[in-house]
C-alpha cells in the first residue's frame, strides 16, 4: 500500500519540485542561514565542518520540514477535494489509507534526503579537504536535517486529518514552526526545527551535541507520532465530520491507547533527558566553595582508576581517598560529583558505610554525604559511574563532555568526586589517577604533572597513570601529536598538542615556528606567563566549546581559532602566521582575568592589545612595511569609515531602531572599535609615551602588576594612568 | 453473494430522513435497476452498501454476517462507481487502474487491467494522461475500475452519465453480461437501460420502496391507466400526468397515465417508463 503511493506521488511533478527544492536548501545554511556560533564578529568564522556541513545540514532540516509539510497538506488536501476518496474507501479502509500516505510521503522525504546527500557531497569534500569524515557527514545530515523532515509531515498530516482544511493545517504549520524559531529557540528540547548546535569540531568528534539533537528529535518524533495517531480517530468515515468520525474509530481500542502511550513516551524522554543536569538557575556558590574546611577530617592522598566507556559515553570509577580523623566518632563529610553519576558503593578501610545524595544540584555539581566511621585513619574508596551530565544553564550550547572513540573531555568531577570541605594533611595533595583508555588514543594532562603509560591491557585498551597534585584533575584525550618546541628566551619547552586531523594545517603554517616566536616575543616585551612551571608549558588544542582557558604550565587552545576561515581572517592580520600569532598572544592579553567578561560592550578588551602586540611582533619578524599595510592602514581604514559611518554620527537613530537591528549594528560598531580602534589608539599612545620600549615597559608593568582580589580586571583608566595620558589624548578624531 | 437489508433507516445529522424501514433481499445473479426521483434515497442506499455510511438504524447483512464485521472483506468482493467521483489525473489510465488494482489487491493485476480496458473500450486511452480525457472517457475509466478483478457485487451509480448512445448501449450489455453470475446493482435515471437489462427493479421514493420485482409486474400494474389523445384544449390535461408530447401534421399527440382515465384517451399497452410514471403520480396523489 505504501508503495502504491509512493509510486502516485512520484508521478506529480509537484513531488520532486519539493525534491529539488530540499536538494537545493543546503544553499541556505552557506548564505542567510548559520545557525553555528561564530568565532568573529568581522566575518562568519567557524569550523570547516559547521561551515561546510553543519550549517547547510541545519538550513536544509529547516527548508526542508516547510517543504515538506507543504507537499503534505497538498497531497492530502487534492485527494480529498479532488473526490478521489469516494473511489478509495470504497476498496481500502481510509485509516490504512492515511497511514500508506503518510508512509509514503516519509519514504520521498527520505529520497530527497538521500539527493541532498549525494549532490552535496563531491562539494563537500572538496571543500573539507583531509577534514572530511563520512561517517560525520552522514550523521550531521541525518540528524540535523532529516530529524526535522518527518515530524514537519507527521504534524502536517495530523492537523489535517482532524480539521481537514489546508489553509488552516498550513496556519497551524506555520505556528508550530514560528515557535521553534522563536520562542522556543533557546530550549533544546522544545526547538524541534532547528536544533540548539553552537558549534562542531573539525579535529575531533561531535557525539555528544549529535546524540542530543537526535534525542530532542525523537522526543519530538514519540510525541508527534502519538499526535497523528490520535488524529487518525479524526479521519472522516462514514460521510460524518471530525468528532462523528472520531467517535467511530475510537471504538477500535488499541488506536488511541498507542497514541496516548507514545504522548507518555514522549513526556518521559522529555522530563529523563540524560544530557543536562538539574541545577538551580540562581547560583549558589557555597554550594560547592566552604566558608571554612573541617577541622577534624584530612585527606593525604588520592587515588582514583577511571575507565570511561567510548561506545556509550559513559564513565565508570574508583576513588579512594586516605583520611584522617581527629574525632572519635562518627561524622559526615560531603563529596562532589557530576550530577550525571551515580554512586554504587562507599567502603571505608574495605566496610560498606553509609551514604546519601542530596537532591539539590548547582553549577553543575551534586553532592553526597558519606558518614566516615570514628577510626583515625581509613582509605575512603567511592565507587561511582554514569553519563556526565552538562550544567543546564549552558543547554544551548551542548557537547563540551564529549566521551567517544576519537575524543574525550574529562575535566574535574566528571572524572571523579571531589571532597568538599576536606583540607590537606600537608601543604599539599598527591593525586594519582589511572586512566583506561582505548589504545589509540594519547591522554594529555592539563597543567603540571606528569602521564606515562603504565601498562597496554589484554583487550586493546592502555593504563595511563597521571600525578598532580590536588583533588583535580582535567585530561583530554584523542590521537594527538605532540611537538615540542623549545623557547629558549622564555627557559621553556612548549608541549604543542593538536589533532593529527589537523596535521597539514598546522605545517602549512608553520605553526611550531609560530609558536615559538610568539611566546619568545611576548615573553620578552610583556613577561612571562605566570603558569610556566616546571620549564614546560603544555599548549593544547581542544574541541571548540567555548574558548580557551590558561591555568598552572598550561594553556587551552580553540579549534575554532586554528581553522581555515580564522586563518584567513583579514579583522586578525590575514595570514596563516600573524592569525595564529594573534590567538597565541591571547595566551597574554586574554586569558584568566585580565578582562573584565561582563563588559561585552567596552571598546576595551582582550582584542585592542592583541592587536596591538601581533602588530608589533609582525613589525619585528616581517618588518615595518607588512605590518604597517597589514595592521595600521588597515586599522585606519576601518576607524575612518566609523567615524563616517550614520549611526556612529546620529546614535539616536539607532537607538530608534528594532533591537534586533539594533544589536547586529551595535555589534558590528563595537567590533571596529574593539579590533581597529583601540590597537590604534594603542599605537597613538606608544607614540606619546616615547615608542615601542617604553609601551613594553608600561605593558610589563601592566601584565605583571598587583591583582585586586575584588576586581581582578585591567581597565582602561589603569592603563591610561600607567601612560600618564587621557582619553581626550589618544582621541584619534 | 446474498445481501439482506432488514429495517434499514438512514437519517442526516441535518434531519433529513433519506431512507426509512427498508427491507430487501437480493442475490447474485441478478441485475437490479434503482429508480426514484431525485432525493429518493438511491445514493444513500448505495452508500450505505458500500459502506460508505453507517445506517441509523437496521443491518444489512451480506451472506448472512452483518457489514460493519467485514468491512475489509466486502470491500475486497465489491466494485463500485459513484454518482461523482475523482481520478489521480497525473497519472495514465492504466497506471490508474494499476493504483485501483493494488488498492483492492486484485491478483494478476495486468491480465484484469487489459480485460477491464478492452471491456470498456479503453485500450486506445490506455496511455493517456487522464487530465486529458473527455468526460465520457473518465466515465468509462470509473466502470473500468468498478469492474476490475470481476468482483462479486457491483454497485453502478448513475454509470451512463456521460456517454454517448452507442456507448449507452454497449454498457448496457456489458452490466448485462456481468450479471450472468454477478449481483449487479445499477442506478439510473434512464429508464430505458433498465427496461433492457434489469431482471429486477426497485422503485424508491421518499426513502421506502415503492415496489419490487420484475419488469414486467410493474408494467402490468399500470395497464389500464396509460393512453393517448390528441390535444385540443390544455384544460383537457387536468389530473393527468403526461408522459410525451408529440407534434404530428393532425395536432400534438398527448400521452398520459391517471388512475382514471378520460374517455377522450385511447387506452394503450404502458411502457416501463409509463408503469413508473404511474406509480410515482400515484403516490404523490395518495
Amino acid at each position: 500500500m505504501i508503495g502504491l503511493e509512493l509510486s502516485w506521488l512520484l508521478r506529480n511533478r509537484l513531488t520532486w519540485l519539493a525534491i529539488l527544492l530540499t536538494t537545493l536548501s543546503p544553499l541556505a545554511g552557506l548564505t542567510v542561514y548559520r545557525p553555528l556560533f561564530s568565532n568573529s564578529e568581522s566575518s562568519y568564522v567557524t569550523t570547516m565542518q559547521g561551515m561546510y556541513v553543519a550549517n547547510p545540514a541545519l538550513a536544509a532540516g529547516v527548508l526542508g520540514a516547510v517543504i515538506f509539510a507543504l507537499l503534505t497538506v497538498w497531497s492530502l488536501d487534492r485527494i480529498r477535494r479532488g473526490g478521489m476518496e469516494a473511489l478509495t474507501h470504497a476498496a481500502a479502509s481510509p485509516l490504512t489509507m492515511a497511514a500508506a500516505r503518510l508512509g509514503a510521503l516519509f519514504l520521498v522525504s527520505a529520497l530527497a534526503q538521500a539527493f541532498t546527500m549525494l549532490a552535496w557531497l563531491p562539494w563537500t569534500v572538496s571543500r573539507l579537504g583531509v577534514i572530511f569524515d563520512q561517517e560525520s557527514y552522514l550523521f550531521q545530515y541525518l540528524v540535523f536535517m532529516y530529524g526535522s523532515i518527518p515530524l514537519a509531515v507527521l504534524f502536517a498530516a495530523a492537523v489535517y486529518q482532524m480539521i481537514g482544511r489546508a489553509d488552516l493545517s498550513l496556519s497551524l504549520f506555520a505556528a508550530f514552526a514560528t515557535l521553534s524559531l522563536t520562542v522556543w529557540r533557546g530550549n533544546w528540547q522544545l526547538c524541534w526545527l532547528n536544533p540548539c548546535v553552537w558549534t562542531v569540531s573539525d579535529d575531533f568528534s561531535n557525539y555528544r551535541i549529535l546524540w542530543s539533537a537526535a534525542y530532542m528529535r525523537g522526543t519530538w518524533l514519540a510525541a508527534l507520532t502519538g499526535f497523528w495517531m490520535f488524529s487518525c480517530l479524526c479521519v472522516r468515515r462514514y460521510g460524518k465530520g471530525a468528532i462523528g468520525s472520531l467517535l467511530c474509530n475510537i471504538r477500535r481500542i488499541y488506536q488511541p491507547l498507542f497514541a496516548a502511550a507514545l504522548l507518555v513516551c514522549a513526556v518521559v524522554l522529555y522530563v529523563g533527558q540524560p544530557f543536562l543536569d538539574h541545577s538551580s538557575p540562581e547560583i549558589n556558590y557555597d554550594f560547592l566553595f566552604p566558608q571554612e574546611y573541617l577541622e577534624t577530617v584530612t585527606c593525604s592522598g588520592r587515588y582514583a582508576q577511571v575507565r570511561p566507556d567510548p561506545k556509550t559515553g559513559r564513565v565508570y570509577g574508583r576513588a579512594c581517598f586516605q583520611l584522617h580523623s581527629t574525632l572519635a566518632q562518627e561524622q559526615n563529610v560531603r563529596f562532589l560529583i557530576n550530577p550525571g553519576y551515580e554512586i554504587t558503593s562507599v567502603q571505608a578501610s574495605g566496610k560498606e558505610i553509609p551514604f546519601m545524595v542530596e537532591s539539590e544540584q548547582e553549577m553543575n555539581e551534586k553532592a553526597f554525604v558519606v558518614t566516615l566511621p570514628a577510626d583515625p585513619d581509613m582509605e575512603l574508596a567511592i565507587e561511582y559511574g554514569g553519563y556526565p551530565r552538562e550544567w543546564n544553564l549552558a543547554s544551548d550550547s551542548q557537547g563540551a563532555l564529549e566521551i567517544s572513540n576519537v575524543y574525550m573531555s574529562l575535566e574535574n568531577d566528571c572524572l571523579s568526586p571531589s571532597p568538599y570541605d576536606i583540607g590537606y594533611q600537608g601543604e599539599t595533595l598527591p593525586g594519582v589517577m589511572d586512566l583506561i583508555l582505548p589504545g589509540h588514543m594519547t591522554p594529555v594532562l592539563f597543567g603540571a604533572g606528569t602521564t606515562r603509560l603504565l601498562q597496554e591491557n589484554g583487550d586493546g585498551t592502555k593504563t595511563w597513570r597521571m600525578e598532580q597534585e590536588g583533588y583535580h584533575m582535567i585530561v583530554y584525550a584523542g590521537d594527538y601529536i605532540r611537538q615540542e618546541i623549545p623557547v629558549e628566551t622564555a627557559g621553556i619547552i612548549v608541549h604543542f598538542y593538536y589533532s593529527r586531523r589537523h596535521e597539514p594545517i598546522m605545517e602549512a603554517l608553520d605553526a611550531a615556528e609560530m609558536v615559538r616566536e610568539t611566546i619568545e616575543f611576548c615573553t620578552e616585551h610583556i613577561g612571562p606567563l605566570s603558569f610556566y612551571g616546571d620549564g614546560v608549558f603544555n599548549l593544547i588544542e581542544r574541541r571548540s566549546d567555548g574558548g580557551g582557558y590558561a591555568g598552572d604550565g598550561a594553556s587551552i587552545a580553540n579549534e575554532l581559532d586554528f581553522t581555515m576561515q580564522n586563518l584567513s581572517n583579514n579583522a586578525k592580520g590575514g595570514s596563516f602566521a600573524q592569525v595564529t600569532i594573534h590567538e597565541l598572544v591571547h595566551q597574554w592579553w586574554g586569558l584568566g582575568n585580565m578582562f573584565d567578561p561582563m563588559d561585552m560592550d567596552s571598546a576595551w578588551s582582550a582584542e585592542g592589545l592583541t592587536c596591538y602586540t601581533t602588530y608589533r611582533m609582525v613589525k619585528e619578524l616581517y618588518g615595518q612595511r607588512e605590518a604597517k599595510t597589514s595592521f595600521v592602514d588597515a586599522w585606519q581604514e576601518a576607524v575612518d569609515d566609523y567615524y563616517k559611518s550614520f549611526y556612529v554620527r546620529h546614535p539616536e537613530y539607532l537607538s530608534a531602531l528594532p533591537e534586533k537591528y539594533q544589536k547586529q549594528i551595535a555589534g558590528s560598531l563595537r567590533w571596529i572599535r574593539q579590533y581597529n580602534e583601540m590597537p590604534l589608539k594603542i599605537r597613538k599612545a606608544e607614540e606619546l609615551v616615547g615608542g615601542q620600549e617604553a609601551m613594553d615597559e608600561i605593558l610589563a608593568g601592566l601584565f605583571g602588576r598587583e591583582l585586586n582580589p575584588e576586581y581582578p580586571y585591567l581597565t582602561y583608566e589603569e592603563f591610561l594612568e600607567a601612560c600618564h595620558l587621557t582619553e581626550e589624548d589618544l582621541n584619534l578624531e | 453473494m446474498q445481501i439482506e437489508i432488514s429495517n434499514l433507516s438512514m437519517t442526516y445529522p441535518s434531519g433529513k430522513t433519506a431512507l426509512e424501514d427498508m427491507s430487501l433481499q437480493m442475490k447474485s445473479p441478478s441485475l437490479i435497476g434503482l429508480l426514484g426521483p431525485n432525493g429518493a434515497g438511491k445514493s444513500t442506499l448505495m452508500k450505505l452498501l458500500v459502506a460508505a455510511l453507517l445506517p441509523t438504524e437496521g443491518k444489512i447483512l451480506v451472506d448472512g454476517l452483518p457489514l460493519e464485521r467485514q468491512e475489509q472483506t466486502f470491500k475486497a468482493r465489491l466494485g463500485y462507481l459513484p454518482q461523482s467521483f475523482g481520478l489521480f489525473d497525473e497519472l495514465t489510465v492504466w497506471q490508474f487502474l494499476d493504483y485501483m488494482a493494488a488498492l483492492k489487491k486484485i491478483p494478476h493485476s495486468r491480465e484484469a487491467i487489459a480485460r477491464a480496458l478492452g471491456r470498456t473500450n479503453l485500450e486506445d486511452q490506455q496511455k493517456a494522461r487522464i487530465r486529458t480525457l473527455s468526460g465520457g472517457q473518465r466515465q468509462r475509466v470509473g466502470i473500468a475500475q468498478a469492474i476490475l478483478g470481476n468482483p462479486e457485487l457491483l454497485i453502478f451509480d448513475e454509470p451512463t452519465v456521460g456517454l454517448d448512445p452507442e456507448e449507452r448501449i454497449s454498457f448496457r450489455n456489458l452490466f448485462s453480461q456481468i450479471a450472468q453470475e454477478r449481483l449487479v446493482l445499477l442506478s439510473t435515471h434512464i429508464i430505458e437501460d433498465i427496461q433492457s437489462v434489469c431482471n429486477q427493479l426497485l422503485v424508491i421514493h421518499e426513502g421506502q420502496i415503492r415496489f419490487s420485482g420484475v419488469p414486467g409486474e410493474l408494467i402490468a400494474m399500470a395497464e389500464g391507466y396509460v393512453g393517448v389523445f390528441r390535444e385540443r384544449d390544455p384544460r383537457q390535461e387536468a389530473g393527468l400526468q403526461i408522459t410525451s408530447r408529440i407534434h404530428t401534421a393532425e395536432g400534438v399527440i398527448c400521452r398520459a397515465v391517471a388512475k382514471n382515465l378520460p374517455d377522450f384517451a385511447k387506452r394503450v399497452e404502458p411502457t416501463l417508463e409509463d408503469a413508473y410514471l404511474y406509480l410515482i403520480s400515484r403516490e404523490v396523489m395518495s
